[in-house]
């Protein structure tokens, strides 16, 4: 049996007949090409995709935002439409969170956690590659409302009838990332085809089911990466031998496990709502709009803690690498992280302090918000800590954790300022606001993932990104971040309004916009600088060593660009900072011999994950054309759920295959992958 | 029959599985999920004590709608197809493969009954004027007993490819009896949410003579 064969060990799978799975089909296995690309279960490869999809959509979302600054550059601009606008800053915010953020640091996770646990992949890798594909599957059906908002202007629907019944025409997006209801749900009685009479145009149902299937990308992750964690540390790693961004990424994965369902069921009322006539939120049938504020921020909250996390951890592994010294602190940090998780979840109505919750819940939420400012502070200090006395290189992931710091610093003194609640009844809906969550989401998490770009690129591709590329690129960002946000402060206690497409002159509003759009093309330059050094680094780079920066944690301790069962031996951990102490202290990290004679146990490629994926691509794409009152469409509903199932089952039946393959000794061939060492013999 | 091929993983960390850890966090999650959905119903409950008025324009009353001895037996029904669960796991750890077979059927059937039940209480409600249209009531109840319904079917589904999936010969070994256990752990959690549905949503409209919520009718009608 063609399955018994692939568990005789073999130096290369290209020594291995084509493998067959349970189900008699066979495997794909090539190890070259895009059928690789889209087949593959290595986390290693999932997490370069993440990368890439995710720059990507940062740039998209940094167009979308220059069109914003473009408007407001001067007064009574007409740049862009009040309606295009508001679509645009719409799409940018959900962009930039779903698109950009997460699914980088869902990069750095896959890339990293296996790395830095002593582990050979993920506990479910088709699992892992499914994530991958609905995150597509949900980015695209996203901004294929642009798509369609294209059509509208361009005038390619005007004979159909469905278009001509269209009330409201604006096909992308426009209720804010936080689509408050009922503007984006509905008001009054449903008609015989169960739709009431909306607010805003079919972009809504393209924002509720984009996000859902995002949502189904998220949670399939981090079930997988709390299992990872968890579950296949090697010997020796203890929960306090993790590495700190091993430890926020779980503590990020158990946020979204345990917030992302209170935005799930949201959404599913509000689908219900829009498309059956359901009244969750429909305030002439007695639904409460408030409510979904408060399910929208029960997630929304957490959600922020979400995106910043990863990037603490990020920073807390490079401030150590560049002062050569051990991370102060490392149990309160791990600890200080934990609890601003667990106060995430009690601080979502600081977010609706102007909605009238009364006097006591509204005093219980600012002092709750309050209190998140103590770990927070806990981890900066124990970061100056770390820094204090060290032996300081200034390399450019350095550089950027160093503004990390700093920047996050500033947002979060004005977050202490919104959580009091008579403070923050004068800057809600303001461009204070704007300032405030900016330096925390760029010059706080973007930052932090760029730095960790800088530091891992090497590590990913072997090759060293241009230092003096870095560097402008570094210098430009903070530059252009803080011209183009830090004036929105003064604009916002000014008072100048968010989500309004133009101003009147004479508000005094007119040159700090203008400084506010410099500075937004002199940060998006920097930041497309910054992307195209990487992209031409993972191509043209020089190439660099295994442990170019002195790094601390178990993935520098691996070649660059990493083989792919990872470890050759399973290591056995004796310290923190595992490889630092290997190299520099007393404890050395030992390797048990089970990549020997038996070989390493590899998981096999998939078609399946890919299917499931594209199942939600179907069901993405039809739902919001139902709701256009498209003919026939909901059978392409009815086609991607059949697809999706479809791919799940198989993905059951086929079994998780595998084969065995023989590693190198360790020492032997330190820079040299599997594959190329088998080609010799 | 085919030897099953169980490939020499390393042992956990823990000591439990990954398919049975990745399990238990998906129910964690679902927990939310649920209580969520039960949230929002128990606050529209709260907000609208007096029922909803249908088609006609006539009020009804929550206790005059519901059949509680037909729910009372659809409930009793699926706490007995977690029994056979219960029994059909531990079949699978024995290897008493036909036991299995024979107590996951008895699992599927009741599921059946217990949707069956549903279906008849959604159509039943229907005609007595309850849309999922005309109240926030009726939004609530339908939406949050329906996606409890989804998760049943849903059980069902995976029961009875799991069924078949036994006659291949391939569903055996620690593996096989993980697999069931995984389904197992589903199926439970899905009844005790539905053992909160029915305090939640059902029995709270009987306490007392006119309801929990004070305003519903006395129980002769």
């Amino acid at each position: 049996m063609s399955h018994d064969s692939h568990h005789a060990p073999v130096a290369s799978k290209l020594d291995l007949a084509p493998e067959r799975s349970d189900l008699g089909l066979i495997r794909p296995d090539r190890k070259t090409g895009w059928a690789d690309w889209l087949t593959t279960v290595d986390h290693k490869k999932i997490g370069i995709m993440y990368g890439a999809f995710a720059m990507f959509f940062f740039l998209v979302g940094g167009l979308e935002a220059l069109a914003i600054r473009t408007q407001l550059a001067r007064p009574d601009n007409d740049f862009v439409t009040a309606r295009m606008y508001n679509q645009l800053f719409t799409m940018h915010g959900t962009t930039m969170i779903f698109l950009g953020v997460m699914p980088l640091s869902a990069a750095f996770f896959n890339f990293l956690v296996p790395l830095q646990i002593g582990a050979r992949d993920v506990a479910f890798p088709r699992l892992n590659a499914f994530s991958l594909w609905t995150f597509v599957a949900g980015a695209f059906v996203l901004n294929s409302s642009w798509l369609f908002e294209f059509g509208h202007l361009a005038g390619w629907f005007n004979n159909f009838s469905w278009y001509k019944s269209l009330v409201y025409t604006d096909f992308a997006p426009a209720n804010g990332w936080f689509s408050y209801a009922p503007l984006s749900g509905t008001v009054g009685q449903a008609d015989a085809a169960l739709h009431a009479p909306r607010f805003t145009g079919v972009g809504t149902d393209f924002w509720i089911i984009g996000i859902q299937i995002l949502g189904v990308a998220s949670l399939a992750a981090s079930f997988n990466f709390i299992c990872t964690i968890i579950n296949m540390r090697a010997k020796g790693m203890t929960m306090m031998r993790l590495p700190v961004f091993t430890w926020m990424t779980l503590v990020t994965s158990a946020l979204i496990i345990l917030a992302f369902p209170a935005i799930t069921v949201a959404l599913i009322e509000l689908m219900f709502d829009r498309q059956f006539g359901a009244n969750f939120f429909n305030p002439s049938a007695g639904g409460q709009p408030i409510l979904w504020q408060h399910l929208f921020w029960i997630f929304g909250h957490p959600e922020v803690y979400i995106l910043v996390l990863p990037a603490m951890g990020i920073v807390s592994e490079i401030l150590p690498t560049f002062s050569g010294k051990a991370l102060f602190g490392y149990p309160i940090i791990v600890f200080s992280g934990a609890v601003i998780g667990f106060l995430g979840f009690a601080v979502w109505s600081h977010h609706m302090f102007t909605t009238g919750l009364g006097a006591v819940p509204t005093a219980a939420f600012a002092l709750l918000t309050m209190a998140i400012a103590v770990p927070t502070g806990v981890k900066i200090f124990n970061w100056l800590g770390t820094i204090w006395g060290g032996k300081i290189r200034f390399t450019p992931p350095m550089v950027l954790a160093l503004g990390f710091i700093w920047m996050f610093m500033c947002g979060g003194f004005s977050g202490v300022m919104h959580s009091s609640a008579p403070a923050d009844a004068q800057q809600q809906d303001s461009y204070f606001v704007i300032a405030h969550f900016h330096y925390v989401l760029l010059g706080g998490v973007l930052l932090g993932l760029m730095a960790g770009l800088y530091f891992w690129f090497p590590k990913i591709f072997g090759r060293m990104p241009n230092a003096g590329v870095a560097y402008l690129a570094s210098g430009l960002v903070i530059l252009g971040f803080n011209l183009a946000f830090g004036p929105m402060h003064y604009l916002g206690l000014a008072g100048q309004p968010r989500r309004t497409h133009t101003y009147h002159a004479g508000n005094g509003w007119e040159t700090w916009n203008f400084v506010a759009t410099i500075g937004a093309f002199i940060l998006g330059i920097g930041v497309f600088l910054a992307f195209a050094n990487l992209v031409w680094t993972a191509f043209k780079g020089k190439k660099c060593g295994s442990d170019p920066w002195d790094g601390r944690t178990l993935e520098w301790s691996l070649s660059s660009p990493v083989a792919e069962y990872n470890f050759a031996q399973s290591p056995v951990i004796a310290a923190r900072d595992a490889y630092f102490e290997d190299k520099h202290g007393g404890r050395r990290i030992a390797y048990e011999n089970d990549g020997g004679e038996a070989g390493v146990h590899m998981p096999s490629q998939s078609w399946m994950p890919l299917v499931a994926g594209f199942g939600f691509l179907m069901i993405g794409l039809g739902m919001p054309m139902l709701s256009m009152g498209v003919p026939h469409i909901g059978w392409l509903v009815i086609a991607g759920l059949t697809v999706m199932f479809i791919g799940i089952w198989l993905w059951a039946l086929e079994g998780p295959g595998g084969y065995m393959l023989k590693t190198p000794a360790v020492g032997s061939t330190p820079s040299a992958p599997a594959h190329q060492t088998a080609t010799t013999h | 029959m085919s030897q099953v091929s169980e490939p020499a993983h390393a042992p956990t960390s823990t000591g439990i599985e990954h398919k049975k850890l990745i399990m238990w966090l998906f129910l964690a999650s679902d927990c939310m999920f649920f209580g969520t959905l039960i949230s929002t119903h128990l606050l529209y409950r709260k907000l609208y004590p007096t029922g909803f008025t249908d088609a006609e324009g006539h009020q009804r009353f929550i206790q005059n709608l519901f059949n509680i001895e037909l729910t009372s037996f659809s409930t009793f029904i699926l706490l007995m197809s977690s029994f056979l669960m219960a029994l059909a796991v531990s079949a699978m750890h024995k290897g008493q493969i036909k036991s299995f077979r024979r107590n996951v059927l008895g699992v599927i059937f009741f599921g059946l009954i217990f949707l069956g039940c549903q279906v008849f209480e959604f159509t039943h409600f229907f005609h007595q004027g309850l849309t999922i249209q005309n109240s926030v009531f009726g939004s609530t109840f339908y939406v949050l007993t329906g996606t409890h319904g989804t998760h049943v079917a849903i059980g069902i589904l995976w029961l009875i490819l799991l069924y078949f999936y036994s006659f291949t010969g391939k569903l055996g070994g620690h593996v096989g009896a993980l697999d069931v256990e995984v389904a197992g752990l589903y199926w439970h959690f899905v009844d005790i949410v539905w053992i909160i549905i029915f305090t939640a949503v059902y029995l709270v409209e009987y306490l007392g003579p006119s309801g929990f919520w004070g305003t519903g009718l006395p129980l002769t009608k």
